[in-house]
């Protein structure tokens, strides 16, 4: 059987492609292949990324279009200030171009990470030293705002000693507050 | 200090080795794909500058080169021996590779992501491959601006690494379930709950001896923990049927397969050339007949150490030369003969 798109060599490769419920066929040759799917036949060990790379890309954009379809704009227009990869090379690639991609994506990531990683926030390691916007905010608290803080988390858990604890000492902290006003 | 392929391990039967590889990208870098030569170099070196602070805080010596300084065979032994991955050595741009004396730790600078720490230990062990990448993570951290968000996590090239950056995998021999024809029923299994099975070099790479590799799917949402406390159940519960399907066979046909075991042993020994598949296929079922009992040897060895070892790359690099494939079949069953412990 010859290649469907070049229709001059043997097909090798049957392509199968479901877009949006929409199930296509192609037979097609290594070349074509190559180009259209990015299929590599040469090298078994990095064919397989490469695979992964076009299916990446697939479903990457199938998340796309949905979105898309949904919102009515054009996301693919995003563009990171810092590298200039716009969204859609992204998509296209499979790969972010700096760190500063996924701040500039931000707002459609989440659906798109969602999509791939069943999630879209990290819970784990944190580098020493790292302070989150949380940590951040009650590191600027004053003592009593924190220690409010800690009595209201004591109560959620059920906590009830260390939240009279807590109690008191905020009392006390007021109390002295008071006093040097 | 014994490297993790010649250590006698716990659950050595079924599980060769656990490895964990936490992906890491520097803020001041382009990602890989849009970096250029000149700041691969500069990424490199700057990179490769930790050596001294890994070698003071580890007990462990370490050496650092570019990978373009290495010859063909040595590239190729390293893949074997999953110290690199192939991407690295094949790369065009300038890579390099941060490397402990007893191989556990290697560094891998600018593959996929800028910096790639990876831990492997013998057996079943993903908590101490963990603990190991851990903290030489915190050591490369004192003097590398990893990219960090804390909504995403580490931020990797791509988008299937974000969060942990982290891959969990052990390396399963699985002879039984193999010759049974359940891998496929079991990749499909294991799929639902996120781990993958692939060959043992890789994705989409052939199953050599019956040798797979088992791993984490995605890296963000649950914590390193979390990740390695679910790869460590599923590990645990494939162990479990293997062995059952292990005794099970041996309960049917302990003649034939004690027959197969002492025949491989005998053309491993004995045979003048040999094929690397074939090398492997024979391997893996000495070794399936070791770990049943049902041959002994006069010395304890590690059959997995000899199926690194009669890989092309490996074997010509024991040799310190580079041979044709016909020399190398000659070499390889020399090799073998000298290398095979007597039976008791």
């Amino acid at each position: 059987m010859l290649c469907d798109r070049c229709k001059l060599r043997e097909a090798k490769v049957l392509y199968t492609e479901i877009i949006n419920g929409a199930k296509t066929e192609q037979h097609l040759c290594e070349e074509c292949a190559t180009d259209y799917t990015s299929f590599q036949m040469e090298n078994p060990l990095l064919n397989t990324d490469m695979t992964l790379n076009s299916l990446l890309s697939t479903l990457l954009g199938a998340y796309q279009t949905n979105t898309t379809n949904k919102s009515g704009e054009t996301q693919g227009d995003l563009v990171c200030e810092r590298c200039k990869t716009t969204y859609d090379e992204f998509l296209k690639r499979g790969r972010f171009g700096c760190a500063q991609c996924y701040r500039s994506f931000n707002k459609v990531l989440g659906k798109t990470l969602r999509g791939i990683q069943g999630a879209q926030e990290h819970t784990g390691k944190r580098p020493k030293g790292f302070l989150s916007t949380t940590d951040r905010i009650i590191k600027d608290m004053s003592e009593t705002e924190r220690l409010t803080l800690e009595l209201q988390k004591a109560i959620e858990r059920e906590e009830f000693e260390n939240a009279a604890r807590l109690r008191d000492m905020i009392r006390q902290l007021k109390k002295e507050e008071a006093n040097n006003a | 200090m014994l490297k993790w392929y010649e250590q006698i391990v716990p659950d050595g039967d079924v599980v060769i080795s656990s490895r964990v590889r936490l992906a890491r990208n520097l803020e001041d870098y382009m990602f890989s794909p849009l970096l250029k030569e000149s700041d691969a170099v500069k990424l490199v070196d700057e990179v490769k500058k930790m050596t001294p602070a890994l070698a003071n805080q580890d007990k462990r010596k370490y050496y650092s080169c570019n990978i373009r300084s290495l010859s063909d065979i040595d590239k190729a032994a390293m893949v074997e021996r999953h110290i690199v991955s192939p991407l690295l050595v094949d790369k065009e741009q300038t890579t390099g590779l941060i490397l402990s004396d007893d191989e556990t730790v290697s560094i891998m600078i600018n593959e996929e992501d800028h910096v790639r720490i990876q831990a492997i230990v013998g057996g079943m062990n993903l908590e101490e491959a963990y603990e190991i990448a851990n903290r030489i993570d915190d050591i490369a951290y004192d003097s590398l601006k990893f990219a960090y968000d804390e909504k995403y996590g580490y931020m990797t090239s791509c988008p299937t690494n974000s969060g942990t950056g982290m891959r969990a995998s052990c390396m399963m021999f699985l002879p039984a379930l193999s010759s049974a024809r359940m891998i496929q029923k079991l990749i499909e299994e294991v799929g639902r709950y996120g781990v993958t099975i692939r060959g043992i070099y890789g994705e989409g790479t052939k199953s050599l001896g019956s040798i797979y590799q088992i791993s984490n799917q995605k890296t963000l949402g649950n914590s390193e923990r979390e990740i390695i406390q679910n790869l460590n159940r599923i590990v645990d519960q494939v162990m479990k049927q293997e062995r059952k399907r292990r005794e099970y066979m041996l309960s049917l046909n302990s003649d034939e397969i004690e027959d197969q075991v002492y025949r491989a042993y005998g053309i491993l020994k004995y045979a003048r050339q040999i094929s690397s598949d074939d090398a492997m296929t024979l391997l893996s079922q000495l070794k399936f007949g070791a770990d049943c009992g049902l041959i002994k040897f006069d010395r304890e060895f590690n059959i997995h150490k000899m199926m690194m070892g009669v890989q092309p790359g490996s074997l010509q690099w024991t040799l310190g030369k580079n041979v044709g494939s016909a020399t190398r079949d000659k070499s390889r069953a020399e090799y073998i003969s000298k290398e095979l412990p007597t039976i008791v």
